[in-house]
């Protein structure tokens, strides 16, 4: 009897001791497996980047890759010249977060996998879930910023009402565009020819040219959701700002109709187009 | 009962009958020109500075003029409304009776030239509309707008000429059009490219020549023009046209298309004492030829229109590994695949001679930093390793069949030039150094850090993208 008395003595002790947020040792056991794991993915991720990505975005991360500056000369002439993204600033265009928020995890392995074929970005086709969370974890680890800050909370998208791209709402948005000055920018008709197209730089002070609508294809993607998130979000480093404090979700949509309008995506252009 | 009913028939249609021979009479009397006419007389009588003046004024007989120029085979009854237009006293005159503009009347009398001959319309009509040939009238070969109407001049003078007396305009679009490298495309007595229409005659071209659907405003040939310089793919939507004007340069542009023509003019009234032959240095033809798609050549752009990277072709660091044989052997043989047609003499009509000047030209940049060789034929080359490193490096650009374009940076590989012209040398070299100025990175131990018996591989696997599968 007296044995059993101190093996529960002990068990309790042990339990206790295991249980115990000071069960120190444990822990450090635990932080080492994921470090690892870590660095491991991180390894991974940076096989995938320098096959794929450097040649662009640089070993560093700094987009001073070998490739350089591409250059795109649109159908009217204008010639756009593109710079790989440098990850070690850790400011990305193309977030579903709030405007001067790191973006999602989500945000980067979408990016990863469609490319931006718009700026030339090769698509991704044969990627795996887990080689894209690898690369998105190595281009991570470029920036500062992901050390001292966290990501905020994704911007929630309703279904678009169904109204958007309806006549009365592309009027309302026409409207909105005049009043917001967006003309300035992207010009009356959206070929983003407006006033001030010629004096535009980016954070870094590298020039930028607005996007002309009318080409139709919006980096991101083109759907009313897209462009949507890019009023909302807006595309930090760029001139383009958020309008999430400035307009409120009705006159976003709106602005929506009037962008898909100039882009030639609402039901009506297709109509006109399969003519 | 039949006799009556006869009768009114008989009645009823000689009624109809006089109704149109009245018509036409009214329509005679009150006919366009004979309004004018009268105009101008009572104009005549009422400024006449003297009795005799007057009286001429009032003998002025009022009928169609026509003039008859035997040897242009052209008879113009343009005067029958601008009957002022030889009269100095008119020079304030509003049209039709204003007396025609600068001194050109004095030198081109109108009972030797006509009108038509320079301004085109119909001369023979009797009225305004079909007269211009304007609207739906279908005449070929309406009025000339006065803003392109110095193509006409070319038909007879030579650019000496037309640049000294007054016919600039046209002079100006034939140097733009040599600059802008529109041969690059088009063919013009037999010399140019073959991706555009060839453009003998263009202008004299009958108006179902041109598909006129998107044209804004009335539908001319003219207008199809000078639309399709602005915006050519607003007017033919599929077009590849690579041409952006700036200010006044399409007006000029067109106003030279539509002195090109098929008529050719009785020789006395040809005037080409002064031939000038337009320069045919290596820069003069690189510009008629390759300057509409290269530019300068100094950087490559990747182009929505061809949906393609155009490269840089005269930057030094292309010409550091492509010596003037390898340059020449790419341009006689186009790129098939790709907007980049032969230049050799059979395809495009240019002497060997004018491609080797532009070879030079091209490059006229090299510096005499060589590359440090590489000798392909001392690997032994695996190419299940070269198509493993490329489906991982290089198919992202060049695509996995090596076609490129198509939202894709690299230039096409798949082409006889590439698999047959070109040495192994020159392509391992490319992959080595890559090409500053160009989206071609430097894979090379310096750069992205392949082996050359990597690069050797790679070269060996692009060779095999010209083998049937």
């Amino acid at each position: 009897m007296r044995v059993f008395k101190i093996l529960a003595l002990f068990m309790a002790i042990a339990l206790l001791l295991i249980s115990s947020p000071d069960f120190i040792s444990a822990q450090d056991e635990d932080a080492e497996y994921d470090d690892a794991a870590y660095e491991a993915l991180l390894e991974k991720g940076k096989e995938y980047y320098n096959a794929r990505c450097e040649a662009c975005h640089g070993a560093d991360g700094d987009g001073k890759g070998f490739v350089d500056i591409i250059r795109v000369s649109e159908k009217n002439g204008r010639v756009l010249e593109i710079y790989p993204r440098d990850f070690t600033v850790g400011v990305y265009k193309f977030r579903s977060t709030a405007t001067g928020c790191l973006p999602d995890d989500k945000d980067l392995m979408g990016t990863v996998k469609r490319g931006i074929t718009k700026s030339l970005m090769p698509p991704q086709d044969n990627i795996s879930s887990e080689e894209t969370e690898a690369v998105v974890e190595y281009v991570k680890s470029f920036s500062e910023r992901y050390e001292e800050e966290d990501p905020c909370d994704q911007i929630s998208v309703a279904d678009p009402p169904v109204w958007v791209a309806s006549e009365k709402s592309i009027e309302k948005g026409k409207k909105i565009y005049k009043d917001m000055k967006c003309w300035e920018c992207h010009g009356d008709l959206g070929k983003g020819d407006g006033p001030k197209s010629n004096d535009i730089t980016d954070d870094w002070g590298k020039r930028l040219l607005p996007f002309n609508f009318v080409t139709g294809e919006l980096k991101r993607g083109s759907t009313a959701e897209n462009v949507y998130m890019t009023f909302t979000a807006g595309l930090d480093g760029t001139g383009m700002p958020s309008y999430q404090d400035t307009l409120n979700e009705e006159d976003r949509w709106h602005l929506v109709s009037y962008t898909l309008k100039l882009m030639g995506l609402t039901e009506s252009d297709k109509k006109t187009a399969s003519h | 009962m039949h006799s009556r009913f006869y009768l009114s028939l008989l009645l009823i249609s000689s009624l109809v009958l006089m109704m149109f021979i009245g018509m036409g009479v009214y329509r005679e009397m009150t006919s366009e020109w004979k309004t004018y006419q009268t105009e101008y007389k009572n104009m005549l009588v009422r400024n006449a500075e003297d009795d005799a003046a007057r009286k001429r004024a009032e003998k002025l007989e009022i009928g169609l003029r026509q003039n008859y120029v035997a040897s242009l085979n052209k008879s113009d009854r343009c005067m029958s409304c601008h009957i002022g237009v030889e009269n100095p006293y008119m020079a304030k005159a509003d049209q039709p009776f204003t007396l025609h503009s600068g001194d050109y009347i004095e030198n081109h009398p109108v009972d030797k030239f006509g009108c038509t001959i320079c301004h085109y319309g119909q001369g023979r009509a009797t009225n305004k509309k079909e007269a211009h040939g304007k609207g739906h009238t279908h005449w070929d070969y309406p009025i000339i707008p006065t803003k392109y109407i110095q193509s006409a001049c070319a038909k007879c003078h030579d650019y000496k000429m037309l640049q000294e007396e007054g016919a600039e305009l046209v002079v100006k679009g034939e140097k733009l059009f040599r600059e802008k490298g529109c041969r690059g495309c088009h063919k013009l007595n037999g010399v140019g490219g073959d991706l555009g229409k060839a453009l003998d005659g263009i202008g004299s071209k009958p108006r179902a020549y041109y598909a006129m659907k998107h044209v804004v405003g009335e539908h001319t040939a003219y207008n199809w023009i000078k639309q399709h310089f602005d915006d050519p793919r607003a007017i033919v939507p599929t077009s590849e046209m690579r041409v952006f004007m700036e200010e006044d340069e399409s007006d000029l542009l067109t106003t030279y298309i539509f002195s090109i023509r098929e008529e050719e003019m009785p020789s006395k009234y040809r005037f080409l004492k002064n031939i000038v032959t337009p320069p045919r240095d290596g820069e003069s033809l690189y510009k008629m030829f390759c300057v509409a798609c290269h530019g300068s050549g100094k950087i490559s752009v990747y182009d929505e229109i061809f949906d393609r990277t155009i490269p840089a072709i005269t930057n030094p660091p292309f010409l550091r590994s492509a010596d003037n044989k390898t340059i020449k052997n790419i341009v006689m043989e186009g790129r098939g695949g790709t907007q980049m047609t032969s230049w050799k003499t059979t395809a495009s009509g240019l002497k060997e001679e004018d491609v080797d000047k532009i070879v030079e030209y091209v490059a006229s940049s090299r510096t005499y930093e060589r590359p440090e060789p590489f000798n392909y034929l001392e690997f032994q080359t695996n190419i299940d390793s070269g198509m493993r490193l490329y489906n991982n490096r290089c198919s992202y650009c060049h695509g996995k069949e090596g076609k490129g374009g198509n939202r894709q940076l690299g230039i096409n590989l798949k082409n006889s030039t590439v698999q047959q012209v070109l040495d192994p040398e020159f392509l391992a070299l490319t992959i080595r150094d890559g090409r500053e100025g160009t989206p071609m990175p430097s894979f090379g131990g310096d750069g992205l850090g392949l082996s050359d018996q990597n690069i050797a591989d790679v070269v060996a696997y692009v060779k095999t993208f010209g083998k049937k599968k």
